[in-house]
């Protein structure tokens, strides 16, 4: 035993700071994806998107829900003057309708690292996580477990994963909510005490995703269950998972207070 | 046991052509892509077909309902090294004798093409509802005053994929184990119905995200297979580079979920930073931590985002620190304790239930696609399946231990050659029509793809994923076992249920 010590002793510290510094994604990362150009679309590039996220107005303005978008990347190759890989980790919103792109972005990112660092300084109590998968690829769930590893180490920010609801104070939902997966979800919700907050993670639990299109799913967490935050991706990295918990905690903060 | 699992010598039976071997089954050879076999046989007769092949060591590998060349009932049998695709039409008719009689591992394919398709296999014994599953009806398998079940999941404890496990037992003695999949069904296979080639990828990439490449190899090979295009030589090589990058992080993640159940806190820690290195790599290597959107339909559909040399150097440092992790954990009898013994299974129920991947191997059972049925660049590079005869959780770990060095040997191998090969990463795809299975190894075992093709989009598309071919082993493991072994059983076997629910 004393030799695994040995061990994690040399491994040194390899732990994100974040939120208090920024996290750098490699060159060429899959965060989102851009609009780069919304003007003068042609309504053939809503038939590039296997999951119909690009959407062409009257006016030709071209915009991409993020909340769909499985990051295939097929639209960037199609056009790449019009479409790019966003480098960020950050992408999750309060609001399903914030993650349409080709709008004006929605908030400053200094500006909201810096809440969100304050945020995880000020955390009173510890907050607890109850994780359901409701039909995911399997993706979701590697991701989260990545966060407890020492790169993520979550626990350093107050964050624990309980196996109870009933301790739970964050539903963190991956998957587009299947007919099997339908009871037992709504079952683990009504558990959990309040303030709670619910987490789509994943575009599955954003939007149901490639099975929205087949119609035995839910097509979306929020069919099912009212959803506070979004976080969008196919699967959404560990630090986008950890930026959407930070942004439920203030929904918490905001719950306790009313 | 020795330190190192031997590679196996697969004994080759010599028998008869299978056509002889089925004239009596009056089997009819039809014409096929290189290293499929294709017979045909009436549909009263495909039970008999299945007998002759499997009692010559054949496994059943998938069991499919096809539209091309007319609507049948395909049975792929891995046989002597070939894949037999064994055809029944169907005629209008929507019963058949049931194969179960034949090999136990037909029985979820029945009960699956029963509930989604109305077909009826006669004579099969268990045709209780699969798909979609009740989390709060199930039958009881053990009869007794003193027994109860404890119905673990859909929703586990831990940050784990739905699955239901009725467990009958009288306190500690594990009775009875039904494993209940499919909580997870997405109707994927009706999907990719009339989707065009390259949306197509996107949906076998996200079958099941741990085995991702391997599904999207499975795909791209079946339609490259049914329409006689060649992926360009440095498409193969780095096709192969990305699915042993995610070899080595399934089997990682195996090792760190084995000491996380033992208790093993900076054995789990170490492993996980060796798997967040292998993840990070991916994600340097394609902008995807899972491998995505590197393949397409003839090759690749983008090329890589680092050199080769910048890889090998990454893997250089990753194996040092591996090799000082291995020797540890495998010295570490805590740990060590809680996996001899447990969960295990012997030869005759792999052979029986057609297992695969390191569950078939940790009984040595030689079962690997990437060497009995080369495809792809792992024709020109090599490798040894590394097999132990334990069958229990310690074996299987060994066996995964061992393959991510083999995997990292494979990776040196594909890029030695690299700059010989012409910069084309994608080959032509014209727009024909055809149908032809594919395979890869996954992590957990081999996937199957059946893909009929008809100008450039996917017609009927069928999936048999080593997830759902194992899971029925699972309840087999624990005869003699205790419930505290479960965490043990169930991560040694590595399996995912969005592979198997689909």
């Amino acid at each position: 035993m004393i030799e695994w010590v040995a061990r994690g002793l040399r491994t040194g510290i390899v732990t994100s700071r974040y939120p208090r510094r920024p996290e750098e994604p490699p060159r060429g990362f899959r965060g989102r994806i851009d609009v780069l150009r919304p003007e003068h679309g042609d309504a053939a590039l809503t038939g590039i998107c296997p999951t119909g996220a690009i959407a062409v107005d009257d006016a030709r303005r071209v915009s991409l829900d993020r909340g769909s978008c499985i990051l295939c990347g097929l639209c960037v190759s199609a056009d790449p003057e019009r479409f790019a890989f966003g480098r960020v980790y950050e992408t999750a919103e309060r609001r399903r309708a914030s993650l349409v792109a080709g709008e004006p972005p929605p908030h400053d990112l200094h500006e909201l690292r810096q809440t969100l660092g304050e945020r995880s300084r000020t955390l009173r109590r510890s907050i607890h996580i109850r994780h359901v998968d409701t039909g995911s690829d399997g993706g979701e769930e590697w991701e989260i477990q990545a966060l407890t590893n020492p790169y993520y180490d979550i626990q350093r920010l107050g964050f624990f994963f309980t196996l109870s609801p009933r301790h739970a104070d964050i539903l963190l939902v991956s998957g587009s909510v299947t007919e099997s997966m339908r009871a037992p979800l709504l079952r683990a919700w009504e558990a959990m005490p309040e303030p709670k907050a619910v987490v789509a993670a994943g575009t599955d639990a954003c939007s149901g995703g490639l099975s929205a299109a087949t119609g035995v799913t839910a097509g979306g967490v929020d069919r099912v269950l009212p959803v506070d935050v979004y976080v969008p991706g196919s699967p959404p990295s560990p630090i986008a998972l950890l930026h959407g918990l930070l942004l439920a905690t203030g929904v918490l903060n905001d719950e306790a207070a009313a | 046991m020795s330190d190192t699992p031997q590679s196996a010598n697969r004994l080759r039976l010599v028998v008869a052509d299978p056509h002889e071997l089925l004239a009596p089954q009056l089997a009819v050879v039809e014409a096929s892509p290189p290293g499929e076999r294709r017979l045909r046989v009436p549909l009263a007769r495909i039970d008999g077909a299945l007998e002759a092949l499997v009692r010559h060591g054949g496994r059943l590998s998938a069991l499919f309902l096809v539209s091309a060349p007319e609507p049948s009932l395909l049975a792929a049998v891995a046989f002597q090294g070939d894949l037999l695709a064994l055809r029944a039409p169907l005629e209008g008719a929507r019963e058949y004798p049931s194969l179960s009689r034949v090999t136990p591992a037909a029985l979820l394919p029945e009960r699956e093409l029963h509930d989604l398709h109305g077909l009826v296999p006669v004579g099969q014994p268990d045709l209780l509802p699969a798909v979609p599953p009740d989390p709060d009806t199930f039958p009881r398998r053990v009869v007794g005053d003193q027994t109860f079940v404890i119905p673990y999941g859909p929703i586990r404890s831990g940050v784990f994929e739905s699955i239901q496990y009725v467990i009958e037992t009288a306190g500690e003695d594990v009775l009875a184990l039904q494993v209940r999949p499919f909580f997870k069904y997405r109707a994927l296979e009706r999907r990719f119905a009339g989707v065009d080639l390259d949306h197509a990828v996107q949906i076998a990439e996200r079958v099941a995200a741990i085995a991702g490449v391997a599904h999207a190899t499975a795909f791209c090979q079946a339609v490259e297979r049914a329409l006689g295009v060649e992926p360009t030589r440095r498409a193969q090589r780095w096709r192969v580079v990305h699915a042993e990058l995610e070899r080595i992080a399934n089997h990682l993640d195996v090792a760190v979920k084995l000491a996380e159940d033992a208790a093993l806190s900076v054995g789990a820690a170490r492993f996980a930073v060796l798997k967040e290195q292998i993840q990070r790599l991916r994600a340097g290597l394609c902008g995807s931590r899972f491998g995505r959107g590197v393949l397409a339909t003839g090759g690749l559909a983008a090329g890589p985002l680092l050199e080769p040399k910048t890889v090998l150097a990454t893997l250089d440092g990753f194996e040092r620190q591996l090799k000082r992790d291995r020797r540890l954990l495998l010295r570490t009898a805590s740990f060590t304790d809680r996996l001899i013994g447990s969960g295990t299974l012997d030869r005759d129920a792999i052979d029986d239930y057609a297992g695969v991947g390191p569950v078939a191997r940790a009984c040595g059972v030689a079962a690997d696609a990437r060497f009995e049925r080369p495809y792809g660049a792992y024709v020109r590079v090599g490798g040894r399946i590394s097999t132990v005869d334990d069958g229990d959780a310690m074996g299987r770990l060994r066996v995964r231990l061992f393959e991510i060095g083999e995997s990292l040997h494979i990776i040196r191998q594909a890029f030695e050659r690299l700059d010989k090969y012409g910069p084309e990463l994608r080959a032509g795809v014209p727009a024909s029509d055809g149908a032809a299975l594919g395979w890869a190894e996954a992590p957990m075992g081999e996937v199957i793809y059946w893909v009929e093709v008809a100008n450039d989009r996917v017609g009927t598309l069928r999936i048999s994923s080593p997830s759902l071919r194992n899971w029925p082993l699972f309840a087999d493991a624990f005869r003699g076992d205790v419930l505290t072994d479960f965490a043990f059983i169930e991560h040694s076997f590595g399996l995912t249920p969005a592979g198997a629910d689909r």
